[in-house]
């Protein structure tokens, strides 16, 4: 078990830092010159090129890049996050403001999606084939298809313009998540509830569950021993799946209704070539993302000893 | 002529075959017996240049043995051919490889040697017997007339009527073409039916190289008299009257 | 495989005779006509330039839908490659490739495709840049297992021993194996590429305009949505209908292929 793990950290330390790699080689390549930009935001003015030259030294452009790229990384390894290059102040304050808009958003989002697909999903599976269980992935099937940004248009199109009952843009009070979290719990509950069907059907056709039934087991303890485990591996997989799912739609629905959050600072970021902020959300969205998958990779084999690599 | 020349194989830190020496001339048969696990395998894998020798070498009249193209039969014909291909087009391709036209005679002259019917060879493998699969496979063996061919377990998967008529058939071909085989086998009875010599594997190392005719009566060390007697007591072998 | 088959044949001609039959040119602009609703001149209305609705659409489908399957056959190409190299270039390379693969699916592949797109400049290339280099590594984890699945079997050592030119080898025993299977994920990345390029195109990050491209139009759209809803509505409704075709082929296809496996 312990090389096991072990082998996963290594392979999660060799992602990352292939990940912080990746993400230097981007900035550094990124066309245009980074400075010029910067001094731009910052100055809300054509600079002269001395400035700019002072802009390109301060933020670090102007060295080769593997040096480059060793002053870059140290103070990432250390947890010192820089400050913005535009506005000179730190950037973790203003990253961890952002996370405080966008984790609520994604924690509703799937919440919606878990209430409507496990009892959706559980019913449709009591009767295999029924019109309830057809019906169900038909809706799922279309839900998937539709993109979070259009379903979202349309929610603010329905609720908000023509009803008038909820606030579309911003996020000044509780009442401005419903409606992206809505447009967000929808598509995780499309998927979710496509998923957890197959899944429960195909843990229903384990071939050692009759012989429990012979022995006389009660249904619900069959359900509750053998099957849920069973229909819990695809759940852990695709609660990975859907954890990359959110962070596509947050994206989306974050620049629909407006909303400061994590998506927002990043494309004002990228608009803006703030670097420093730039990195800090690929960074930390990187190591999130890994130590899930890490975590899930963990889950995976106390679940079902028969997986040796989840991914193969 | 066939020269093992002091072969071992390394597989990670074991040692699979160990100072294996043996040689085989054309036209001759030589069984190589043994349990399972003493490295049958690895030496077939090993003359024919899939695995590599730590030491030794294999030869064929003095060149290295790839040069003679020898073709193999393998145990499982359905693993051994593309189920997506017919047979006709499985068995050329060891001629076509080469890029030479295959010789339709010699084709017809070898299918009723092996009882191939005509249709046969258009079927996908998965649509023929058993049997027939590995009949084809002893065909695309000899398609391209090699001096050598090894035979891995050839007949285990058949069952015991089939067996005898295809190592019959097999012993024909050998008259008819000439090339050396080289038979693995855990069936002494067929090793002691069909080949002229008996060569014993045991944890890699060759534990004797005995005449067939006389490994029956006496084989030559005590392990090959305890898988002899083995073999008579399952009844594999019959006792010489 | 025959609806697949048939829906990219649909898209296909969506794509190349669409601009045929649009009755205008999309890029024409008409400030009196503009922000009309459905009528008997514009079947599907004006937009805020005045320019053709429908027209619009019939031109974008090359933009979303052809830019969509360039992108996926790239990412197909590049992944099937790099699947192929981990599956038969030793436990070394296998080793070097799939950590490199799995780098690239450590960060979700939309986000990734927004920051490039975004850094690298607004425009048609990083776009394509951006969405191919977030989608090879579904194709190479597929293309590397049955890689080595196939690597193993009796036929490929047989053809090995006979000498048959690695292409030939590649050609006849490997794609045989590969084809059915790349192809389904294949569908879903086809259909992912058109998501990430509306997508893409409504942040502003994509084709630009005067370019009719779906979500372009969409972020377009959305300015004038209390004046005229209706506009959003047929942007998004060519992304469903397109996404839900491929993915339902899909499925089928995928559904089939389980079904000849079981059989066999």
């Amino acid at each position: 078990m312990i090389p096991f793990f072990a082998g996963l950290l290594l392979r999660a330390v060799v992602v990352l830092s292939g990940t912080a790699l990746a993400t230097f080689a981007l900035l550094w390549h990124a066309p245009g010159d980074p400075a010029l930009a910067i001094a731009l935001a910052r100055y809300n003015a054509i600079v002269p090129a001395d400035v700019i030259d002072l802009v390109r030294i301060e933020a670090g452009i102007d060295a080769g890049f593997w040096p480059a790229f060793k002053a870059w990384i140290a103070p990432l390894l250390r947890g010192d996050l820089g400050q913005s290059s535009v506005t000179g102040r730190d950037v973790w304050p203003e990253l961890v403001t952002a996370v405080s808009y966008t984790v609520p958003l994604a924690l509703t989002a799937l919440l919606i999606g878990l209430m409507l697909s496990l009892p959706l999903a559980f019913l449709a599976t009591r009767r295999p084939g029924s019109w309830l269980d057809r019906g169900t992935v038909a809706i799922a099937s279309i839900g998937v298809a539709i993109p979070a940004f259009w379903l979202g248009l349309l929610l603010i199109l329905l609720f908000a313009v023509q009803l008038g009952w909820l606030p579309a843009m911003g996020a000044r009070t509780t009442a401005h998540i419903i409606l992206p979290a809505l447009t967000l719990g929808l598509g995780v509950a499309a998927s979710l509830t496509r998923i957890l069907r197959s899944g429960i059907l195909e843990a229903r056709g384990q071939p050692f569950l009759p012989a429990f039934r012979r022995r006389g087991v009660a249904a619900r303890d069959i359900g509750r021993d053998h099957i849920a485990p069973h229909a819990a591996i695809p759940f852990v997989t695709v609660f990975g799946l859907e954890l990359a799912f959110l962070l596509e739609g947050i994206v989306v629905v974050e620049v629909i209704f407006a909303r400061p959050g994590l998506a927002s600072f990043l494309v004002g970021a990228i608009g803006a070539r703030d670097f420093p902020k730039v990195q800090a959300v690929v960074l930390v969205t990187a190591i999130v993302f890994v130590v899930v998958n890490l975590l899930i990779d963990m889950i995976y084999r106390s679940l079902d000893p028969r997986i040796a690599d989840p991914h193969a | 002529m066939l020269e093992v020349t002091q072969v071992s194989v390394r597989r990670g830190s074991a040692v699979t075959l160990r100072d294996v020496s043996l040689s085989l001339a054309s036209g001759r048969t030589l069984a190589v017996v043994g349990e399972s696990g003493a490295g049958k395998s690895t030496l077939i894998n090993a003359i024919l240049g899939l695995v590599p020798c730590a030491a030794g070498c294999v030869t064929w009249n003095g060149a290295p043995v790839r040069n003679c193209r020898p073709a193999l039969v393998m145990q499982e014909p359905r693993n051994a051919f593309n189920p997506r291909m017919s047979l006709r087009r499985s068995v050329m391709e060891p001629v076509q490889a080469q890029g030479a036209e295959v010789e339709l005679d010699r084709l017809e002259r070898l299918c009723a040697g092996l009882e191939i019917a005509p249709g046969l060879l258009d079927r996908r493998p998965t649509e023929v017997s058993i049997g027939q699969a590995q009949r084809a496979g002893i065909l695309r063996a000899l398609i391209a007339a090699p001096p050598l061919v090894l035979f891995d377990e050839p007949l285990s998967a058949l069952d015991a009527v089939t067996q005898k008529h295809t190592a019959r058939l097999i012993a024909q071909m050998q008259q008819d073409e000439g090339f050396a085989a080289l038979i693995v086998t855990h069936d002494l009875g067929y090793a002691a039916a069909f080949a002229d010599d008996i060569a014993v594997l045991r944890a890699g190392r060759v534990e004797e190289l005995t005449p067939a005719r006389d490994f029956v009566e006496a084989p030559a060390t005590a392990y090959g008299q305890r898988l002899r007697d083995a073999a008579f007591a399952l009844g594999a072998l019959e006792r010489v009257a | 495989m025959r609806s697949v088959v048939f829906v990219t044949f649909g898209f296909a001609a969506l794509a190349i005779f669409g601009p045929m039959i649009s009755p205008y040119d999309p890029t024409q602009i008409d400030i009196p006509n503009r922000l009309s609703a459905p009528n008997a001149q514009a079947w599907l209305g004006t937009d805020a330039l005045g320019r053709d609705i429908l027209s619009r659409l019939l031109h974008g489908a090359r933009w979303s839908l052809g830019l969509a399957f360039v992108i996926s056959v790239v990412g197909l190409c590049i992944g099937t490659l790099v699947g192929l190299l981990a599956a038969l270039g030793g436990k070394v390379t296998d080793w070097v490739v799939m950590r490199t693969t799995d780098t690239f699916l450590a960060f979700p592949e939309l986000v990734a495709a927004v920051v490039i797109a975004g850094l690298l400049g607004a425009g048609t290339s990083s776009l394509i840049f951006a969405l191919t280099v977030t989608s090879w590594m579904r194709y190479a984890r597929v293309a590397r297992a049955i890689g080595l699945s196939v690597k193993t079997r009796g036929y490929v050592v047989q053809a090995r021993l006979v000498g048959l030119s690695p292409i030939a080898i590649a050609r006849w025993h490997y794609l045989p194996s590969l084809l059915p299977s790349l192809t389904v994920v294949w569908t879903g990345m086809f259909a992912r590429a058109i998501l990430g390029i509306s997508t893409l195109g409504f942040l502003g990050f994509g084709v630009q305009p005067p370019m009719p491209e779906w979500g372009t139009m969409l972020l377009d759209a959305r300015i004038h949505m209390r004046s005229t809803p209706l506009q959003m509505i047929w942007p998004g409704l060519a992304v469903v209908i397109c996404v839900l075709a491929i993915n339902l082929s899909g499925d089928a296809l995928r559904d089939a292929l389980a079904e000849q496996d079981r059989q066999a």
